[in-house]
């Protein structure tokens, strides 16, 4: 009621004085306020709206339209009923795998034809035959072949709406029985049926003429521009801006208005670094949701796997950020701290690349003359096995030579920075029904993204330790 | 005593900042600290502030140990060559290192409105400081050291850079503050305004305290006096322990007493009665008294005659 003439008690003594506790979440704000100023100061985040804003308005011209995808679909549904695949992955798991589960019975399409259109959403008039042996199959009901027909493992590409059997007593007792169905398309099939995707009206053709699986150009797309170069090119941005952050604080001049302060000296230090890394997340949050979104509006998928790439590159950028705080405070100097933040970057990512050679060059060498790991996924697509071939004679693989024991030496004690970026990988691949070798090496135990973490948080939890130790010891 | 330091040591590697100063200042002073560059001012300083550990020795300020948050707290700090951050307006500035005190958001704001009116920054607010001149940055730089309300200020240079007017009103906001009981030390070159505003100064000379004292004390040391009579007077008048030199032709003259013992301790050979009795003499030898004025040294020839020499004057 007396809101006007009241003075908080506790700020203000008889003489005027103010006389107040610091309290951290007052400190954290107030230097969170003064971290956001220096960024918006530095005119970055117009130029980056408007860049994702170009980037937005760039993709919304493009349309992904489905071609026309002919039967395959309905054969590879037909060929996977030959095996109860309930509860196995077909992106990693292979035949192998499956043949214990083989029924004895073989199916096809012997004649299919689009009722409406032949189109991801059209429905389709097909005639579906089996071959079992006599005896040891017992004949199947529509029923059956109903529940069965278009699931493949936890997919469902298609469902029987309509079902006759019409082959003859006689057949069936050779082992033989066909039924005439009319089928629709199930909710998985969108994603694996060809689409074209075309920019800028039709000017440019971005998956060739004949179109490529919708999932697939999903993946590419959302990966180019969330984790691929739009992510590199905004972590880039931020390493630019962040690498001023700390040099400015420690100038002489500006750092003892704060080191006067009633904190201790590792808050300003932490506080500044975690105001940068919010900031950064709020960049990296509008991109990654641009991204969702864009591929949203474009295909719509809304699958939100993408939104792993926010933590993933939040959880890199927060490693970078400590190499550059614990730069900026050993030289003071911004040039420094941006470039020795990018060489970093850098050896991180060629050191992770040969370690990858390194890698491959021993599961090569294990499996010399075996068969390729085939996925079920490639084999009913009808993807043939091939062995992996020997080391030219006289060369030794990779991991044996001098430079390759360097590398895994050296890649030990480095973060695995790269497994954060396998995991959005991988997740985008589950989503969209993408297999293939890539996505077995991400699904085998060599990959293992909560070692990723835990090195790289480790690693920056050591640096900015560094940087406090250091910033709290020496005299201004 | 609002700041207490004994013996304090100061060693940057082989150079020796502060070597065994000792200082008391009591409350409600205006604390002049003085000393060529390199001298150990500032190093002195920021010893009190607990932004630079000691070597050796004791310093406390308000009877806390420095460098605690309680003692912190109290101070109020404006270092020589200060660079506020650019990206800050006069407000958001404020908002900041009020944060950092720990003053709760509107009370901040009210203190900080406050205090650029005082100091004349009020309408500038959406300014950023990158567009300052050096005068209104000295004034921000002033209204941050006062935000909190401390009861210690630790001013290096505060005027410098601020026009005629502007040091007045900043010397009047540093006599107001010390009404209040506030203890103000201040680092100036600029003698002449230490003398008009400081109570106490102190000389450092390679960290070392060569004098402190109050200002009229430290002035009055040097005992000469100008002296007028109606004619010239004869060179060969004489007077036992005083130095006589002609000024201006022969009827003025500057006498002067050994004000010390040679070891910078006043004997009071300056008393009044030395140039009572001397005016007698010049009387009794016929000559008429037409001025008389009792010559004070200024802060500077101290200061000049500790900066180049060994001791004091």
């Amino acid at each position: 009621m007396n809101e006007p003439n009241h003075v908080p008690r506790e700020a203000a003594d008889a003489a005027g004085r103010v006389t107040v506790r610091p309290m951290l979440p007052r400190t954290f704000a107030a230097m969170l306020r003064d971290t956001w100023r220096e960024f918006l100061d530095a005119k970055v985040l117009y130029l980056l709206l408007l860049a994702i804003a170009i980037l937005f308005g760039a993709a919304l011209t493009g349309r992904i339209e489905p071609q026309p995808g002919g039967r395959q679909y309905l054969d590879i549904a037909a060929r996977a009923m030959a095996a109860d695949l309930d509860g196995i992955d077909i992106a990693t798991q292979s035949m192998g795998d499956v043949a214990g589960r083989l029924n004895g019975s073989m199916y096809a399409i012997t004649a299919a034809e689009p009722i409406d259109a032949d189109l991801p959403e059209g429905h389709w008039k097909a005639t579906l035959t089996r071959t079992f042996i006599p005896l040891v199959g017992v004949p199947e009901s529509g029923e059956e072949i109903t529940d069965r027909f278009g699931k493949i493992a936890d997919g469902q590409i298609w469902t029987i709406t309509e079902i006759r059997e019409t082959g003859t007593e006689w057949a069936r007792k050779i082992g033989s029985q066909t039924w005439e169905m009319a089928v629709a398309p199930g909710r998985d099939l969108r994603l694996l049926w060809p689409h074209r995707f075309t920019l800028f009206g039709d000017s440019i053709e971005l998956a060739g003429t004949k179109g490529a699986p919708l999932g697939l150009e999903v993946l590419i797309l959302q990966k180019l521009l969330a984790t691929g170069l739009g992510g590199t090119i905004l972590l880039l941005v931020s390493v630019a801006v962040t690498a001023a952050f700390v040099p400015n604080m420690v100038r002489k001049g500006t750092l003892e208005l704060l080191l006067v302060r009633p904190i201790p000296r590792w808050q300003l230090l932490v506080f500044k670094y975690v105001g940068a890394l919010l900031l950064v997340a709020g960049l990296l949050g509008i991109l990654v949701l641009a991204v969702w979104l864009i591929t949203g509006i474009l295909a719509n998928v809304w699958s939100p796997g993408v939104l792993l790439a926010l933590p993933s590159l939040l959880v890199f950028f927060a490693l970078l950020l400590s190499v550059s705080v614990l730069t900026g405070v050993i030289t003071r100097s911004v040039i420094s701290a941006m470039l020795v933040t990018v060489a970093y970057w850098a050896i991180l990512f060629i050191a992770g690349q040969m370690n990858n050679v390194a890698v491959e060059s021993r599961i090569r060498e294990a499996n010399v003359g075996k068969l390729r790991p085939t996925s079920i996924a490639e084999t009913i697509r009808g993807r043939q096995p091939r062995r992996e071939e020997g080391f030219k004679p006289g060369r030794k693989p990779f991991y044996q030579t001098t430079i390759g024991r360097i590398t895994e030496g050296v890649y030990a004690f480095l973060p695995h920075t790269e497994d954060l970026d396998n995991l959005v990988d991988r997740q985008l691949m589950r989503d969209f029904a993408v297999a293939g070798p890539f996505r077995a090496l991400m699904e085998s135990a060599s990959f293992s993204w909560e070692k990723g973490l835990g090195l790289t948080l480790l690693h920056t939890v050591a640096y900015l330790g560094i940087a406090c130790t250091i910033f709290s010891r020496r005299d201004p | 005593m609002v700041v207490s330091v004994k013996q304090l040591e100061k060693q940057y590697g082989a150079n020796r900042a502060l070597g065994g100063v000792s200082l008391d200042v009591e409350p409600a002073t205006l604390f002049g600290l003085l000393g060529q560059n390199g001298a150990g001012k500032t190093t002195l300083i920021k010893i009190l502030l607990g932004l630079v550990a000691p070597t050796a020795g004791e310093a406390s300020l308000l009877g806390q140990p420095v460098g605690t948050f309680k003692a912190r707290r109290e101070v109020g700090y404006l270092p020589e060559d200060h660079r506020l951050p650019e990206y800050h307006t006069s407000t958001s500035l404020l908002d900041l290192y009020g944060g950092l005190q720990g003053i709760p958001r509107r009370e901040r704001r009210r203190r900080a409105a406050e205090l650029l009116d005082i100091l004349g920054l009020a309408g500038r607010e959406k300014l950023r400081i990158r567009g300052y001149s050096k005068g209104m940055k000295q004034r921000l730089g002033l209204a941050q050291a006062l935000l909190h309300g401390p009861r210690v200020l630790f001013l290096d240079e505060p005027t410098d850079g601020v026009d005629p007017v502007g040091r007045k009103e900043i010397r009047d906001l540093l006599l107001e503050e010390r009404r209040r009981g506030v203890t103000v030390f201040i680092n100036s070159h600029l003698l002449g305004e230490v003398e008009q505003l400081c109570d106490r100064v102190a000389i450092l000379r390679k960290g070392k305290l060569m004098v402190t004292g109050t200002v009229a004390d430290l002035t009055r040391q040097k005992a000469s006096w100008l002296v007028a009579f109606d004619r010239e007077v004869p060179t060969s008048f004489h007077f036992p322990g005083a130095s006589i030199a002609a000024v201006e032709g022969g009827s003025r003259l500057r006498v002067s007493f050994d004000p010390t013992d040679g070891q910078g301790t006043a004997t009071g050979a300056d008393a009044p009665e030395g140039i009572d009795q001397f005016v007698a003499a010049a009387s009794a030898s016929g000559l008429r008294l037409r001025h008389l004025e009792r010559e004070r040294a200024t802060l500077e020839d101290l200061y000049l005659a500790i900066a180049d020499g060994g001791g004091t004057p």
